[in-house]
């Protein structure tokens, strides 16, 4: 799966990890896609059930992760995911009936949407998945919205290059600009922003230390 | 008509000819775009090369997100299930042909 990555034109990519496997095959895992000349990021999808339950994870999982992202089973854990700040990335099951990305989330979000648009699409390919994402990104596009675009790839039959992943978006909806961004900028300006965050320098949104030099 | 052409590489577990491809694409666009869909993306299959599985595919200038959308939805045919991946496009065959060398 590492070489196809490779070949499809990746450069870096996001891990999911589960919360509890042990470090030493999680550098297995990395090694085997340095090996392949692929970047990796550690990425943690919570699927908590309540609010308490999230914010539970959160403290304990924050700060062991590159990404957190929050996978929003129902309403009021869709909400509190949108509020904090300590969520990179929330995400909606394609066939869950419960909670859909609404205007009120879009206004409340802080972090940015993921769709994993190939796996939703190749796994139920109906036209209603296709407009229930293609309403969600409506909403995101007019909220402007960060929206993150993945494969959702769990094996090797669902990688599909970055170019195929846009042009999915492009079809249901986005932009041209929007669908590229969704799949380079978005993404890597996530990374960016969390590795200053867990600089030892950062303090806080806007604070950071700064050492005198030359004297 | 300006078109475009897009570098595809196939992989699958088992070979697959240049009808079985054609077959599985016609198939593809118009399951998801319509017949009336397929003749605004109007693909053609121009090169397969079936020793390095990459093959060219063109399409209307326009209907490059089309095309590519499509070929990212096709996960088999006859139950052998193969991935394709879409490496570059291009404005002319020719800088496609020099990517594949």
């Amino acid at each position: 799966m590492a070489d196809l990555l490779g070949v499809a034109g990746y450069s870096t990519i996001g891990l999911t990890i589960p919360t509890g496997i042990l470090p030493d095959r999680v550098d297995s895992l990395r090694k085997a896609f340095d090996h392949s000349g692929l970047d990796t990021v550690m990425r943690v999808d919570l699927s908590p059930t309540s609010r308490m339950e999230l914010l539970r994870a959160l403290r304990r999982f924050r700060n062991r992760y590159d990404i957190v992202a929050v996978k929003c089973l129902n309403q009021r854990v869709a909400t509190v995911a949108c509020r904090d700040r300590r969520v990179d990335l929330i995400f909606f099951d394609a066939v869950n009936n419960n909670t859909r990305f609404t205007h009120t989330f879009a206004r409340l979000l802080r972090g940015a949407l993921e769709f994993n648009v190939v796996s939703d699409l190749i796994q139920h390919p109906d036209g209603w998945v296709f407009s229930r994402i293609r309403k969600a990104l409506r909403v995101a596009s007019e909220h402007r919205v960060k929206v993150v675009l993945s494969s959702g790839a769990r094996d090797h039959t669902m990688v599909r290059s970055p170019l195929e992943i846009s042009a999915l978006a492009t079809v249901l909806g986005l932009t041209e600009e929007e669908s590229i961004g969704g799949v380079s900028s978005a993404p890597s300006s996530i990374v960016v922003e969390n590795s200053k965050k867990r600089s030892p320098k950062y303090v806080e949104e806007g604070v950071t230390i700064v050492v005198p030099t030359g004297r | 008509m300006a078109r475009r052409y897009a570098l595809v590489k196939l992989i699958s577990e088992k070979k697959l000819t240049d009808q079985q491809f054609h077959e599985t694409l016609d198939y593809t666009i118009k399951r998801y775009f319509g017949e009336v869909g397929f003749s605004r993306i109007d693909p053609r299959i121009m090169e397969f090369d079936s020793d390095s599985w990459t093959a060219i595919v063109s399409c209307e200038r326009s209907a490059i997100p089309e095309l590519a959308a499509a070929l990212s939805l096709i996960t088999k045919h006859a139950e052998v299930p193969f991935v394709i991946l879409v490496l570059r496009v291009s404005g002319t065959i020719k800088n496609i042909r020099k990517r594949l060398k």
